[in-house]
């Protein structure tokens, strides 16, 4: 196998490939050897079969096996000599089309190798971390928001009318063309007025009963009712209302509480605490790690594989079209083409991409299958009931797993540099944090 | 000599085994012939048909064996094979077909 260098331009290689048509029988041959004792033919006993014959009969379909073989086993020692590692599949290609069997064979390999990433010095690297401690306005504006979702309903005093917002426990039977439906009917129902649970104009009619009155009540199914023969229809509904209740918010007591498995007030404002902190952490740990990405790319320049950079920046533009014509959901479109933003973003992500994976490959960073398993199990909660076939699904498909693990990895190779960095902490307040979301989200 | 439709009719198609393999390590072809055929005209219909000189033709029948199909002896047809030895320097690629 000889190999020959046509190019050499920047991160770009192309190689010439001769496989003479000695090497290639030899290879066939040596495939036929060990085959022969195996096979069996009508006429010969096991393994008896002349070479000859094997090779007459046997011949060409190993002939296409050796050739991908030895292409691949000279590629293969081709990257372990040079050290390069290419950046995509490389492009290989047969030059003489009209191949014929003695002939030899000219391959064309050309491929982009994945630059030599420079050192980078992080313990040069500077961050800040923001700190938020949850404070007690946090805390009590949580535990009021908290306490509304659990309101009650008390019996109002007999007599007084309901009013939007109260609760009335009342029987009906709904009536189309004076014959009674389907689902029209109910008995001691709970309904909120003005929560919007029935058709419009149901409620507000409701509005001003008493306990203990009866009352019809005609409304029009909307048009586009979910039910296709009570759609647009008329319905008079006979209800009997039995109790008017009025809404009472929750006391922010130990009950309330209790009500939500905390011990008292003071722990669940503890809960509530740690809660709100450990979704500060989330925030401030994404900014920081913006931070550490946006630090990393200033310091870090290297040439980069087009072809790479290129897919990305096609990727992200066919996303973006597709957040904008949110009406396709298939790919029978256009190629879209991706802008010059579009390729500048690509660029940067590409570079971190690079870089980080390098890191982490230098400093052994690991997946471990806890993690992946945990990983895993948070994906399949999405499919709730389906979560045995997720696992197996992800079990059995490559490409998922890796989709899986990059995130795992990039963020332990954040942790990582993290560490290393300096990192220093700021306490700062809610809103400086909010801010700084909000900012980082604008960037991009 | 050109190849007549008789030829044809004489050799019906050759004989590839341990045994034809090692024949033709002798310079031999074995073949499988019609059963009326005889030397001469094997000798004839080979070198028409594969452009060779022949040496000699040795034949023989193979009888066919007796099988008992459904309770019921019945018989195979009997073969028979010609080993065609050819002169010096001529070869016939058996598996290749005409």
């Amino acid at each position: 196998m000889q190999v020959t260098e046509t190019l050499n331009e920047g991160l770009k290689r192309a190689y010439k490939l001769m496989l003479t048509a000695q090497e290639l029988d030899d290879k066939v041959n040596e495939k036929l050897a060990e085959a022969q004792p195996e096979i069996e033919m009508k006429g010969f006993r096991k393994g008896k079969v002349p070479m000859a014959l094997l090779k007459k009969q046997f011949g060409p379909r190993l002939m296409g096996e050796a050739m991908q073989e030895t292409i691949d086993g000279a590629m293969n020692k081709h990257f372990e000599d040079s050290g390069d590692r290419p950046a995509l599949q490389p492009e290989v290609k047969m030059t003489n089309e009209d191949w014929k069997e003695g002939d030899d064979v000219h391959v064309e390999m050309a491929y982009e190798k994945l630059p030599e990433i420079p050192e980078v010095d992080l313990a040069s690297i500077s961050l800040e971390r923001m700190v938020v401690k949850a404070d007690d306005a946090a805390v009590d504006e949580a535990l009021a928001s908290l306490a509304e979702t659990a309101q009650d309903f008390k019996d109002r005093k007999k007599g007084s009318k309901a009013k939007d917002g109260d609760q009335v426990v009342f029987d009906f039977l709904g009536k189309v063309d004076g014959e009674p439906f389907e689902g029209g009917s109910a008995e001691d129902y709970p309904l909120v007025l003005g929560s919007g649970q029935f058709i419009p104009g149901f409620e507000e009619q409701l509005a001003g009963v008493k306990a203990g009155e009866e009352k019809d009540v005609t409304v029009t199914f909307p048009e586009e009712y979910q039910a296709e023969h009570l759609a647009g229809k008329e319905a008079v509904f006979s209800c009997t209302i039995k109790e008017v209740k009025e809404p009472v918010a929750a006391e922010i007591d130990d009950e309330l509480a209790k009500k939500f498995g905390a011990e008292d007030l003071a722990a669940l404002k503890g809960q509530i605490g740690e809660r709100l902190e450990a979704e500060y952490a989330g925030a401030a740990r994404a900014v920081l790690k913006r931070g550490l990405l946006d630090k990393l790319d200033e310091m870090v320049k290297f040439d980069l594989p087009p072809s790479l950079v290129e897919a990305e920046a096609k990727q992200i533009a066919h996303q973006l079209w597709h957040e904008e014509h949110p009406e396709v959901h298939d790919h029978n479109h256009d190629g879209i083409e991706p802008t010059e933003e579009h390729t500048k973003l690509a660029e940067r992500r590409v570079r971190l991409g690079l870089l980080l994976a390098e890191l982490g490959q230098k400093a052994e960073v690991q997946v471990t299958d806890a993690e992946m398993t945990q990983a895993i199990m948070n994906q399949a909660r999405q499919y709730p009931g389906q979560e045995r076939q997720f696992f197996e699904f992800v079990q059995q498909n490559q490409q998922m797993q890796q989709q899986l693990r990059a995130p795992i990895f990039e963020d332990k190779v954040v942790d990582y540099v993290c560490e290393l960095a300096q990192v220093s902490e700021k306490e700062i307040s809610k809103d400086e944090l909010q801010k700084a979301v909000e900012e980082m989200e604008n960037d991009d | 000599m050109s190849a007549k439709a008789e030829h044809y009719d004489v050799i019906r198609k050759p004989v590839i085994t341990e045994k034809a393999t090692m024949a033709s390590e002798n310079g031999a072809v074995v073949f499988e012939v019609a059963m009326d055929s005889n030397k001469p005209q094997i000798k004839e219909a080979v070198e028409a048909l594969f452009g060779v000189k022949v040496k000699a033709v040795n034949t023989t029948i193979t009888k066919g064996k007796a099988k008992r199909f459904r309770g019921q002896m019945g018989r195979r047809k009997d073969v028979k094979k010609a080993y065609v030895t050819l002169e010096e320097g001529n070869t016939i690629d058996v598996s290749t077909g005409l």
